[in-house]
């Protein structure tokens, strides 16, 4: 591949623009349309596996809690019941995913579109109370009714809209159910008037209404206020990590069967352009790839830095969308698993210029000496000047020209400025604190080619 | 993805060193019919290419897109605004804007995004992408979630100098795909700056000196021996070396000596090299006016500069000092330095390394007539020169300033300004610090 690209190359760079013709003259005309061909097979391989991580709505596991989700919106559609309850777990651990599947069984059930009512709010976007009851309203498909009226308090305006809902004997009203996203952020909201008010319809018995809170705040029910709390069913469901939870890695057995089934191709499909022979190839070698000590090794250093499965699909991401070559191989995964494990910071040490780095070494000496005393640019100057002098192989620089360094530093947030020292100070004197520490230094110094070797040693030195 | 697309050998072409990075964010972008990553993190130095790079990548690449620096958007309502005017090809009438809708907050964003037609696979560019941590709580999380919060295919790229490390917050741990923007080393410097090769010469087309790009070359390798120590900064160091280049060649046009005679022309440049690094960012020249120190422009007044002095002095030495350095015995002038500090002591910290620290009215006067040789009475005068050094922000008051006595100042000026201000009145303001070990 990488062969056959290259001759493509340098016909391309022969012949800028009537490359086509030129092809079929050519010899190397043949080696091109092989690559071209081998580009387009890659092209809708690439394109189904995408497609298979980024849209994939399956979600793994919480076996227990979706049927749990499920039982208590079912119960709301069917039989009117109010309830209340809130789904808890770390960020990223699939709480939306889960939610939306168990939404998308309950929408297939007959009555749903007869007898219920979806409104999804999230506290990100719904920043105060005003906002949420106008997406209410709208998702109620109430704004024509709504409009124009005047309503003197919140309750009132929620109390409108479930009356609303009542059908024409009164006695059976349709229902809603609530779904708040990042419901802590709801909790922020003045007096809390839209959490007080769900809670206060669900257990009156004003209008069958379900209320299911997602967060990632294990501390919700302390964020609420008495009297809300007091309202809340105090029904939670946790998604936390444990043992025998599927949604969790837990040994490279279950990653590799993960990746298989993220990375594997359908067989036999028509509509993704990939012709069984292919896909049946791209599997072998996947399983080849599976099986592979080397690779297994790599995978199990994936899990130890985090076995959640959101990690694994977004390593998946990066590893697919990093893609150069024809085959999957423990290259990639290796590769991506050493960017993973890189320390961003230190690259951004590498890329300083000498002199910026050599401020960040005086910096590391000073908070050495001083105990880690906050410093300023005057002390880091005089720090450096030091060292200049004393070593005639380096570059004396202007005072105007180190500031300017010194500011760089600050705007790369390698140090920041120590809040009390106001405005007010010169910024000389103004105090920093050290953003990186001692052990990123050296190893950005050790890294960094073409760096004076006396600054190397001063940066190892301790104490001068 | 190994590719034939011309379009990424065009873009090699014209960005030199970014190889890396233009593969990488091919593979990335959406072509084709292909689905995209949510969030993309461009992040790497000043100029590195990035925005040039993602810009001139969506372009050529026909990409439906919209680029907003955050700079520009001191409110989210612009940034929302402007948005959706690229995207939905709003064009502005000038005497007249009204953006294509008006958007106060991030649900009217997603609503308006939401019924533009075709955004599916299209891009949004926030370049300085870190400003959105200084602007609404929600707005970075509710960026970094736009997919999951509008359902529409839609990716963003953000571009910012920082790491991705500093964006984190309790509200989201969503991690991008990254694309890393390292900083050009000493010989991908060389080889972009050649390429300035055809500008520097239309600039001395005029002089009629003739020269070929190694002579270039050359004198770009004698720029960055200077400069790359001090600076990486390609624009910077572009304005640098085009700035410089007509006083390198200078002695060939004035026939001094010819273009080969690289040792002369080494001679004549290295001290104005020297010179302009000095100006590094600053974005002046070395010959003008500007360069003149300000102390020496700043003409003051006799008096009024021997309070700078007083003040300064107030407020780098500690009180309990002022009697050993200032107290006037018959037949010797006040004692300097040396007999008070009788060892310096490394640990502590030196006075003129923490900067100025307040003083009292009577302290100031105190120094200031220890100072001065002749005799003046105590009048309004003095008091005047105080207020208009205060004026000049040269000294700061603290404190109420309801009245004298609770009036604190501070002397805001630096060492080297004082130090030429101080020679202007032949007073040698070193031997009164006490701290000086370190000059
Ligand atoms: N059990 C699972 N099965 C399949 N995919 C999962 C699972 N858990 C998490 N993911 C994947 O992890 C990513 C995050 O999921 P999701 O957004 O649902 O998490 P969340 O708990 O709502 O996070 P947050 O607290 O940040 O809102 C998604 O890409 C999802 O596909
Ligand atoms: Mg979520």
């Amino acid at each position: 591949m990488q062969r056959l690209y290259k001759t493509f190359l340098i016909i391309n760079i022969l012949n800028g623009s009537g490359k086509d013709k030129i092809y079929k003259l050519v010899e190397g005309g043949k080696s091109l349309q092989a690559f071209k061909k081998m580009e387009n097979k890659l092209l809708h391989i690439l394109k189904c596996l995408k497609q298979n991580l980024l849209e994939n709505k399956e979600c793994h596991g919480y076996d227990k809690e979706e049927q749990q989700i499920f039982d208590l919106l079912e119960r709301t559609l069917d039989c009117g019941e109010s309830n209340s309850a809130l789904l808890i777990g770390p960020r990223r651990c699939g709480k939306t995913l889960l939610v939306n599947k168990v939404l998308e069984r309950i929408q297939h059930k007959d009555n749903f579109d007869t007898d219920c009512i979806l409104v999804k709010l999230n506290g990100l976007i719904h920043t105060d109370d005003r906002l949420a009851l106008k997406s209410t309203t709208s998702q109620m498909q109430l704004d024509n009714v709504v409009d124009g009226k005047v309503f003197g308090t919140f309750a009132e305006n929620l109390a409108f809209l479930l009356e609303c809902l009542r059908t024409g004997d009164k006695s059976k009203s349709r229902s809603v159910i609530f779904i708040l996203d990042e419901f802590d952020l709801f909790c922020c909201h003045h007096n809390q008037t839209l959490l007080y008010n769900l809670f206060d319809v669900s257990q009156s018995a004003q209008a069958p209404i379900c209320i299911l809170g997602i967060t990632c705040r294990l501390d919700v029910i302390e964020l609420l206020e008495k009297r809300v709390k007091s309202r809340f069913s105090h029904r939670q469901i946790f998604l936390l990590p444990h043992e025998n939870q599927t949604s969790n890695v837990h040994t490279v057995g279950d990653a590799v069967n993960k990746i298989e089934y993220y990375l594997k191709l359908p067989e036999g499909n028509k509509k993704l352009q990939i012709n069984t022979a292919v896909a049946k190839q791209w599997n072998r070698n996947l399983n080849n790839l599976l099986k592979e000590k080397k690779f297994r090794n790599v995978i199990q250093r994936l899990i130890d830095l985090d076995n959640s499965e959101a990690m694994l699909k977004d390593f998946l991401v990066k590893v697919i969308f990093h893609f150069t070559g024809e085959n999957l191989t423990v290259d990639l995964f290796q590769k991506e698993l050493n960017i993973l494990e890189e320390d961003d910071m230190i690259k951004v040490l590498q890329d300083l210029t000498v002199l910026e780095l050599c401020l960040i070494i005086s910096m590391k000496h000073h908070l050495e000496i001083y105990d880690n005393n906050p410093m300023n640019f005057e002390m880091i100057y005089n720090r450096f000047m030091k060292f200049a002098n004393a070593n005639a192989g380096i570059q004396n620089f202007q005072r105007a020209v180190m500031l300017k360094a010194f500011e760089h530093i600050q705007g790369l947030e390698l140090i920041s400025m120590l809040s009390n020292t106001g405005s007010k100070v010169q910024k000389e004197y103004q105090f920093f604190k050290l953003l990186v520490t001692p052990e990123q230094i050296l190893d950005a110094v050790k890294k960094s080619s073409g760096l004076p070797t006396e600054v190397a040693q001063w940066a190892r030195s301790s104490l001068t | 993805m190994m590719t034939s697309d011309p379009v990424i050998e065009f873009l090699k072409q014209s960005l030199p060193c970014r190889d890396s990075q233009i593969d990488q964010l091919y593979n990335l972008i959406p072509h084709k019919d292909h689905l995209t990553p949510p969030c993309i993190y461009v992040y790497g130095g000043a100029s590195t290419g990035k925005t040039t790079l993602v810009t001139s990548m969506l372009q050529q690449l026909e990409i439906k897109h919209a680029i907003v620096n955050l700079v520009e958007c001191y409110t989210s309502k612009i940034l929302f605004e402007s948005i959706l005017n690229k995207l939905s090809d709003h064009k502005l009438d000038p005497t007249n804007p009204v953006p294509y809708a008006r958007c106060d907050n991030l649900i009217d964003f997603i609503s308006h995004l939401q019924a533009i037609e075709g955004l599916d696979r299209s891009v949004i560019v926030l370049d300085k992408a870190e400003e959105l941590r200084n602007m609404e709580v929600n707005l970075l999380p509710g960026i970094l979630r736009i997919r999951e919060l509008t359902n529409l295919k839609i990716t963003m790229i953000l571009i910012s100098d920082i790491v991705f490390e500093k964006y984190y917050s309790k509200s989201t741990n969503i991690e991008p795909l990254k694309v890393y923007f390292p900083q050009y080393n000493k010989d991908d410097l060389l080889e972009i700056l050649t390429l300035d090769f055809d500008y520097v010469r239309k600039l001395a087309e005029e002089t009629s000196v003739d020269f070929d790009v190694e002579f270039y070359k050359n004198y770009l390798n004698l720029f960055l021996s200077v400069f790359y120590r001090a600076c990486r900064d390609l624009c910077e160091l572009r304005h640098m070396s085009r700035s410089n280049f007509m006083k390198y060649i200078q002695p060939v046009v004035q026939k001094q000596c010819s273009v080969t005679d690289s040792m002369s022309l080494w001679r004549n440049i290295s001290p104005i090299l020297k010179n302009s690094l000095e100006v590094l960012y600053l974005r002046v020249d070395v010959t003008s006016e500007q360069m003149k120190s300000a102390a020496h422009s700043l003409e003051l007044p006799y008096y009024a500069k021997y309070l700078l002095v007083a003040a300064y002095l107030a407020s780098y030495n500690s009180a309990k000092d002022d009697k050993k350095l200032f107290v006037r015995n018959a037949g010797r002038k006040s004692r300097s330095v040396r007999d008070v500090k009788t060892k310096s002591k490394v640990s502590e910290q030196l006075n003129t390394q923490l900067g100025p620290k307040p003083f009292t009215f009577d302290r100031l006067l105190a120094i200031f007539y220890a100072i001065l040789e002749e005799k003046v009475g105590f009048n309004n005068n003095l008091l005047a020169q105080v207020s208009s050094l205060v004026e000049l922000r040269l000294l700061s008051t603290i404190g109420d300033g309801t009245s004298l006595d609770g009036q604190k100042y501070k002397c805001n000026v630096s060492f080297d300004f004082v130090h030429s201000i101080a020679k202007t009145i032949g007073f040698n303001i070193r031997k009164y610090l006490s701290d000086f070990s370190h000059l």
